[in-house]
């Protein structure tokens, strides 16, 4: 090949170097949609040497090897994923105490009526349209899990997923608290207050928190948490995570439309139900998704975190943000891995890129 | 570098492996500058180049013409330098390195053996407003004041038809809320409220009208304020709370009377929906606060768009807007969750907003950007795709006191020059 044919020559020609094959990393700031399995693509250059160079080259040492920025710039750091799990099961559990307290202001049905509500006006109750929600969340929750369990990446994106489920409750608790709201439809039981008795009342918070909340599981009995809705929360958050950390090819869009049209329907299957007012579903659905996109963006774009003009770190929760990020310094790349670690077979045949070198040197 | 016209043959072979052309360089191993100079397609057709060349030389021929263009500069510039008889028209336009500026290069010059005729190079000037990084474009401020206009006049329309569904105060009690619980209603705290909005309102009002670069800020404006109310539209609409206070003294509904209702909607926007003109006395439009909105929406711009040196001047800004925010509460005027959902929603779309419209990088669709999957992300594009960068926070007297004061005093904050 004519290449190699220059390699040999050049090594002993004047001073104007020879040329060779680099393999050169780009400096990324837009993050690359790669599909799932391919590596990152780097682009061979040929440039000039200096003269002192030239001497570097012999014939055993003329590829270099670059390490992909997957350890150094994507660590794992699972203590930050742990003290994310452990704010989520706090901000839960902090929920299921404030659904308690709130049902004991509840006002009686007979008291306060159901507030007019646009689509209870249209579409009628139906019975069993809860318990499509709770199902199609519970398939939701369990496809997210077994996704996240294959995603190479898994510490960080258990992180976020922590950090945000535990903020969205968080805000959940203040809206909450702060106005109650009367029960959505008269079919609503809800369980008899108990005023002084705070052994019964700790008994509701295990209950809750054993059932997940869920009336499948027939934890559902307390009334008060309507603004905003927890289910919606799970439904939305979960599609999102599905959506953005998969790989964006045709087949896998057809999973996304999958996962999109069951949150949708376990949405909409809400309001038919009369569970939550619909104020409460689309409050959900706007303080979730955007959440979801600041958080994502402000991790996606390192120029961003480092920008004097960024308006996104005035929010209360940047100090955990950057907490979190801290070390995270590229957007997260769609790779999966299995659960538990096996030796990549790829390593032991690094040279399949460097054919061209690989040839030279062996001339 | 050489002149083309004193290379070498190796120094071809060089300018070869530059260019990634290696594959010619054994045919072209005994040719020199000026042979190089002098290759045309007929040599492509017979061997030896014809049998290295994968496109009959097109790509090798194009460099070399760059190359001749380039070497004829450079001959050019030299020959300027000796005042030789090349003085006839090249006027000047040969420049340090190498580039063309609108010009010519007439015909004369026989001795390189160079392509004899004139190239013309023409630079497009664009106008003068896309030239700069912040153009006014009006036309898109009144785009976003439209824009506005119609979010208010949908939301005054969505309170009239709410106010129809509003339970009554026997039948729907106030609903019980935290703040109520430890604070007794006050009840002359609405007026305040209502106040200091409207001073609020005043002090951006002047400070927008002394910015120099309104038409943007104006359009940001607009379009945050319309997109706010239009939100306020869905979630008033969708549920309707009921009272908040017992105190409350709503219109008798009008079950079907267009007529009297539409002059309702008028009565309501002529007064800006404010209770100290009268026009605040319908009821229904609870989720989420407008009082709310606006007195933290003219804060944070005012903070936005003036100079940090004034802290003086946002320490009182804040203090009337938190005071204001303050006692709609007092008044019992809105529940504490209206409130504090204005407060959220305002907040956050005007950081959103800021934030991609200081970054250029968010102003395009990536897979990184997931900002732009807001629904509004086509009319932000329409609205700042010409601004590029920070708008600064430069002052200018608006048009009509400029032209009457004199320019004899100079204010050092003040832009006084055209740009």
């Amino acid at each position: 090949m004519a290449a190699s044919h220059l390699l040999d020559d050049r090594e002993d020609d004047g001073p104007n170097g020879s040329c060779q094959v680099m393999v050169m990393m780009e400096e990324r700031t837009h993050p690359q949609a790669t599909p799932c399995g391919n590596q990152v693509d780097d682009k061979p250059k040929s440039t000039k040497r200096l003269q002192g160079f030239r001497k570097a080259l012999r014939k055993n040492q003329d590829y270099s090897r670059i390490s992909k920025p997957s350890s150094s710039q994507l660590p794992s750091e699972w203590w930050k994923t742990g003290i994310a799990f452990i704010w989520a099961g706090f901000n839960l559990v902090l929920t299921t105490v404030m659904i308690t307290v709130v049902n004991e202001r509840v006002p009686d049905k007979s008291v306060s009526p159901p507030l007019p509500d646009k689509f209870f006006d249209y579409i009628p109750r139906v019975e069993w349209a809860f318990s499509v929600t709770e199902v199609n969340g519970m398939i939701l929750v369990a496809l997210w899990f077994v996704q996240w369990l294959f995603l190479k990446h898994r510490a960080i994106v258990g992180r976020r997923f922590f950090f945000l489920q535990g903020m969205l409750y968080l805000y959940r608790i203040v809206t909450m608290y702060i106005t109650t709201l009367p029960v959505p439809s008269m079919h609503m039981d809800c369980a008899p207050k108990l005023y002084n008795d705070s052994h019964g009342k700790i008994k509701r918070v295990l209950q809750l928190v054993s059932g997940g909340g869920l009336s499948i599981t027939g934890s559902h009995l307390l009334c008060g948490d309507f603004l905003y809705s927890g289910h919606t929360v799970m439904l939305t958050l979960t599609f999102l995570f599905i959506q953005e950390y998969s790989p964006r090819s045709c087949k896998w869009r057809c999973y996304h439309g999958f996962c999109g049209l069951l949150s949708a329907t376990g949405v909409v299957c809400i309001l038919v139900a009369h569970e939550h007012y619909s104020v409460d579903v689309v409050v959900a659905y706007f303080i979730t998704s955007r959440l979801f996109y600041w958080y994502h963006t402000m991790a996606n774009n390192q120029a961003l975190r480092d920008s004097p003009h960024n308006y996104l770190n005035r929010t209360w929760w940047n100090w955990v943000f950057n907490f979190l990020e801290k070390n995270v310094k590229t957007p997260v790349p769609c790779t999966f891995s299995w659960p538990l670690s096996l030796p990549y077979v790829c390593f032991k045949n690094p040279c399949k890129s460097y054919s061209m070198v690989q040839s030279a040197r062996d001339e | 570098m050489k002149e083309v016209r004193l290379w070498t043959c190796s120094d071809v072979s060089d300018w070869l492996t530059d260019e990634g052309m290696q594959e010619y360089m054994d045919a072209l191993q005994n040719v020199d500058g000026p042979a190089l100079l002098k290759l045309s397609e007929e040599d492509f057709k017979a061997s030896p180049l014809s049998l290295v060349t994968g496109d009959s030389g097109r790509q090798l021929l194009e460099r070399i013409e760059t190359l001749r263009f380039t070497s004829h500069m450079k001959a050019h510039k030299n020959n300027n330098h000796e005042k030789s008889h090349h003085a006839n028209g090249h006027a000047g336009i040969a420049l340090a390195n190498g580039s063309v500026s609108n010009g010519k290069i007439p015909n004369g010059i026989p001795k390189n053996g160079l392509h004899p005729e004139p190239i013309r190079i023409l630079i497009p000037s664009l106008p003068e407003q896309e030239r700069t990084p912040y153009p006014t474009e009006w036309f898109k401020t009144g785009v976003a004041f439209l824009y506005a206009l119609f979010c208010f006049l949908t939301t005054t329309v969505v309170i009239s038809v709410v106010h129809e569904r509003v339970p009554p105060k026997e039948e729907s009690p106030p609903l019980p809320d935290k703040f109520f619980d430890l604070f007794d209603r006050v009840e002359w705290a609405f007026s305040i409220c209502e106040i200091n909005g409207m001073l609020l309102v005043g002090l951006w009002f002047t400070q927008w009208l002394l910015l120099k670069h309104r038409s943007i800020v104006g359009r940001r404006f607009f379009f945050i304020v319309g997109t706010l109310y239009l939100y306020r539209c869905v979630t008033m609409y969708v549920t309707t709370l009921p009272v908040p206070g017992m105190h409350f003294k709503c219109s008798p509904k009008l079950f079907g009377d267009w007529e009297a209702q539409s002059r309702r909607v008028m009565k309501m926007m002529a007064g800006g929906g404010l209770s100290i003109t009268g026009s605040h006395s319908l009821c229904g439009d609870y989720l989420y606060s407008g009082h709310t909105v606006m007195l933290t929406l003219t804060y944070l711009f005012i903070k936005e768009y003036s100079p940090r040196r004034f802290w003086w001047y946002h320490w009182i800004c804040w203090c009337l807007s938190a005071i204001g925010i303050f006692c709609i509460l007092l008044a019992h005027d809105h529940y504490t969750v209206d409130v504090v959902v204005a407060y959220y929603m305002t907040t956050r779309l005007f950081w959103w907003y800021h934030t991609m419209a200081n970054q250029q990088a968010l102003k395009e669709i990536s897979t990184g950007n997931l900002f732009s999957r807001v629904w509004w992300f086509g009319p932000f594009q329409y609205f700042e795709s010409n601004v590029r960068g920070i708008v600064p926070r430069n002052y200018q007297l608006p048009f009509l006191l400029r032209t009457m004061t004199s320019a004899r005093v100079k204010y050092s904050k003040l832009d006084s020059r055209e740009s």
